[in-house]
């Protein structure tokens, strides 16, 4: 049957416009909701220092594409200071150079960054690649001890990953004895160095990255520091302080290696703090960004492609579908009479722009005075053509006269007048002035009636903000009103009308 | 509703999205179209095949010859005027009578020969035709109401719409002008409609603007057992179309002259439902009837015994 072919070819369509769009919503991140919101976090550096009257040079790391956020937007605070930033690579870190000849005084240079949390990264992606370290030496009683944990690990363990976890939950628990001799000789700050260092023992790649974990908000918090170990494919994050596997929620990474991360000449009593507050955004004011070849086709089947013009009108126009797909459910579905097929959809799109209530009493006006003279024509008996671009005329000049008159007691909805598509005027008010004298008044306005009704739906549908959001957001949608314009090709149940029509035939 | 729903389904009741995809769009090729849309080609190809038709007295094809639109009807005492494209019995005009020189219609409103000729120009330039497309307007015998319909009639001829589902005549009915209608008979206008049973050519119940009645809304007399005259040559001449043109759900309009019998009026490659509220069932079992059939006969003489066998039960 060709009825299935049809199915088949909607449902394609249909699985084929969701699907780009699910892609959308799950890599990308495009909310399905133009009024989602997403997290924004706003995080200061301040660097304070007191300027000694001698040039001056203030560098500070800063993060470099950090893993699990998106960077939405950067800047700095200079105040008279020259500023540079150096982009960084592999190997060297991402810095802010700032420069004074003469820096006088108690001083603070900013920097700000907006990020937003991305899905799945862990911030194990990026910074050096891994080296292979030399066993380090040790002094006794520190050599024993360190030798005597490594080798019960290296017992009980099976690879890289289970050989750090267990050193680690070993070297942090409070039973063992060689552990407490190694805590003692590396407290407090150093306690991640030397959990690196012991790794390095076992030939183990690891390092210290040191981050900010985000909270709601924070003022002047130091960096803290954590442990990566790398299992021969990626880093895996370990807190130091417990040896359990994984990361801070929200964990910002800033630098790599170091916890200092502003150096300077020519200034003293140098202070780093890092504050920050979490605020909300709209989700769809986040330009969505991806970087894999899939992400970066899905980016381009998008109206922001397009100049912001272009943008406009396909926002309209993209709209245009569904007025159709309205227009086929009121005829099809429901069996509403309406003039023409489309003529509904034009009038609704010049509804969205005068706004319903000024449109509809603009359009009743316009076309019973056109229809008033059409009738007065009539007796004039003009040839079809003539009469038709009579009519024409007539209509501009109408619309031209209630602008001019709406624009005199200062009634602003009607200037709008002018949107209404003429040519789709001329023609309903012929077709209505036919089928008058022909079918008679009743049918002309019920015709009318039915017109009005389904342009009015139309437009609801037209300018509902949450479809003109998803339609120009997933352009890919089109694809979903051919589906379902498809599938009704091959509808053949009843018209709601028929009900109506035919009810008197099931009675017997 | 639902209930409704189903029961429409339950009776065969046939709608328009079903009659324009099963049946329409299957049976009908689009190329046949112009056969039937033109009347004067289907006029023409009745009149090679041997189908009566009302004669065909001048054709006005340009807007210039409609100054000779008095000159070339003067000796015709009545006629039809009507657009060669016309649907639904728009752009009709019956006159049956002169009166000085005036043409007279039959609601006796007479009409001066310049408005003769503005209606004539109204059909040339495609009021009547569907899109306003230039149109021909042709003028032809005007057919006398055979006396058996003068008590159900106002004023115009009724005609006999035939359904023929692959050359078998399936549905029929009379169309009967009223007051409403103005003297057409197009249901849309306000004809009344009256099932006739394809057996035995008499008539059952009335339709009218869709509600169901027994009697003529303008006369009152009763619309059942009327025999249609004729009604087996009526019946042959509609299945006969079929092999005219091709069309496999065809609407065959004919009209009962008083003198000449049975004349083929038009052709519809679209003809409407509300032969169904007429014979106040639905088309579908018939239809399917007709698609169960192994083979269906070549000769029209066959198909309409076939169409009397097969739909005997009313």
């Amino acid at each position: 049957m060709r009825s299935s072919a049809i199915f088949l070819l909607a449902a394609f369509c249909a699985t084929l416009g969701l699907s780009i769009a699910g892609l959308k919503v799950s890599r990308l991140a495009v909310p399905l909701d133009p009024a989602a919101e997403t997290i924004v976090w706003d995080v200061e550096a301040r660097i304070a220092f007191e300027g000694r009257e001698k040039p001056a040079k203030i560098e500070l790391t800063l993060p470099r594409k950090p893993a699990g956020f998106a960077v939405l937007d950067e800047d700095f605070v200079s105040r008279g200071f020259g500023l540079a930033v150096h982009p960084g690579d592999n190997g060297s870190a991402r810095q802010a150079v700032w420069t004074r000849r003469r820096a006088k005084g108690t001083q603070a240079l900013y920097y700000h960054v907006k990020l937003y949390p991305k899905r799945v990264e862990s911030p194990g992606k990026g910074g050096p690649p891994p080296v292979f370290p030399e066993p380090p030496e040790y002094a006794e009683p520190l050599s024993s001890a360190v030798r005597t944990v490594l080798e019960q690990v290296r017992a009980e363990s099976a690879d890289v990953a289970t050989y750090a976890a267990l050193l680690l939950t070993t070297l942090n628990g409070a039973d063992n004895e060689n552990a407490k001799v190694i805590r003692k000789a590396a407290p407090g700050e150093a306690w991640p160095r030397m959990l690196s260092k012991m790794l390095a023992g076992a030939r183990i790649p690891s390092r210290v990255v040191y981050g900010l974990t985000l909270e709601n908000e924070f003022v002047d918090v130091p960096l803290s520091p954590w442990l990566q170990v790398h299992d021969g494919e990626r880093w895996r994050g370990f807190n130091p302080a417990t040896g359990d596997e994984g990361y801070p929620v929200n964990f910002l990474l800033w630098s790599y290696d170091d916890p200092k991360v502003a150096f300077t000449t020519g200034v003293q009593g140098v202070e780093v703090g890092f504050s920050g507050a979490k605020s909300p955004l709209l989700q769809s004011n986040v330009t969505p960004h991806g970087e894999s070849l899939l992400d970066r086709v899905l980016l381009r089947v998008s109206l922001h492609e397009l100049p912001v013009r272009t943008q406009n009108v396909y926002r309209v126009l993209l709209m245009v579908p569904l007025g159709a797909f309205v227009i086929l459910l009121m005829r099809m579905v429901i069996g509403v009479p309406t003039f023409g097929t489309f003529m509904p959809v034009l009038v609704a799109l010049a509804f969205r722009e005068t706004k319903l209530v000024a449109g509809v009493v603009l359009f009743l006006i316009v076309v019973s005075i056109g229809l008033a003279i059409r009738v007065a024509l009539a007796q004039l008996r003009l040839l079809l053509i003539p009469r038709l671009a009579s009519v024409l005329v007539i209509v501009i000049g109408l619309m031209l006269a209630i602008s001019l008159f709406s624009a005199s007691l200062g009634i602003e909805q009607g200037l709008s007048v002018a949107l209404f598509p003429m040519v789709i005027l001329t023609m309903t008010i012929e077709r209505m002035s036919i089928v008058w004298e022909e079918r008679g008044p009743a049918t002309a306005v019920k015709e009318f009636a039915g017109s009005l009704f389904v342009a009015i739906a139309g437009y609801f549908a037209m300018t509902d903000e949450h479809l003109v959001y998803l339609m120009s957001v997933f352009p890919e949608l089109l694809l979903v009103v051919l589906a379902g314009c498809l599938a009704f090709g091959a509808y053949t149940g009843y018209r709601l009308s028929e009900i109506i029509r035919f009810k008197d035939l099931t009675g017997r | 509703m639902l209930n409704t729903l189903l029961a429409l389904r339950d009776h065969g009741i046939l709608g328009l999205n079903a009659r324009n995809r099963d049946y329409i769009m299957r049976h009908n090729p689009r190329r046949r179209y112009p056969l039937v849309d033109d009347k004067l080609a289907t006029k023409q190809l009745a009149l090679a095949a041997g189908i009566a038709v009302p004669e065909l007295y001048c054709v006005f094809g340009t807007q210039h010859e409609v100054k000779t639109v008095t000159e070339r009807l003067r000796d015709h005492p009545d006629f039809v005027i009507k657009p060669a494209h016309g649907s639904g019995g728009n752009g009709v005009l019956v006159i049956d009578g002169r009166r000085k020189d005036l043409v007279v219609k039959p609601d006796g409103r007479g009409l001066k020969p310049d408005e003769l000729a503005f209606h004539v120009s109204n059909i040339l330039s495609g009021v009547y035709s569907l899109g306003g497309v230039p149109d021909t307007a042709m003028v032809e015998y005007r057919v006398r109401v055979n006396p058996i319909f003068d008590s159900v009639s106002y004023q115009g001829v009724p005609d006999i719409r035939l359904l023929v589902y692959r050359g078998v005549p399936t549905m029929a009915m009379v169309r009967l002008p009223t007051r409403l209608s103005d003297g057409k008979a197009n249901l849309h206008q306000g004809a009344v409609g009256v099932g006739i049973q394809i057996a035995t050519g008499s008539t059952c119940h009335g339709v009218w603007q869709n509600r169901a009645l027994e009697e003529h809304p303008d006369f009152g007399v009763s619309l059942s057992h009327i025999a249609i005259p004729n009604w087996p040559g009526l019946l042959e001449l509609g299945a006969r179309c079929y092999e005219l043109t091709g069309l496999g759900y065809l609407g065959v309009d004919i009209v009962l002259d008083r003198v000449q019998g049975p004349l083929l009026l038009e052709l519809n490659a679209r003809p409407g439902l509300g032969i169904q509220i007429a014979n106040r069932r639905g088309l579908r079992p018939r239809l399917e009837a007709i698609d169960r059939l192994a083979c269906i006969p070549t000769t029209a003489a066959a198909r309409v015994a076939l169409a009397v066998e097969l739909f005997r039960t009313h």
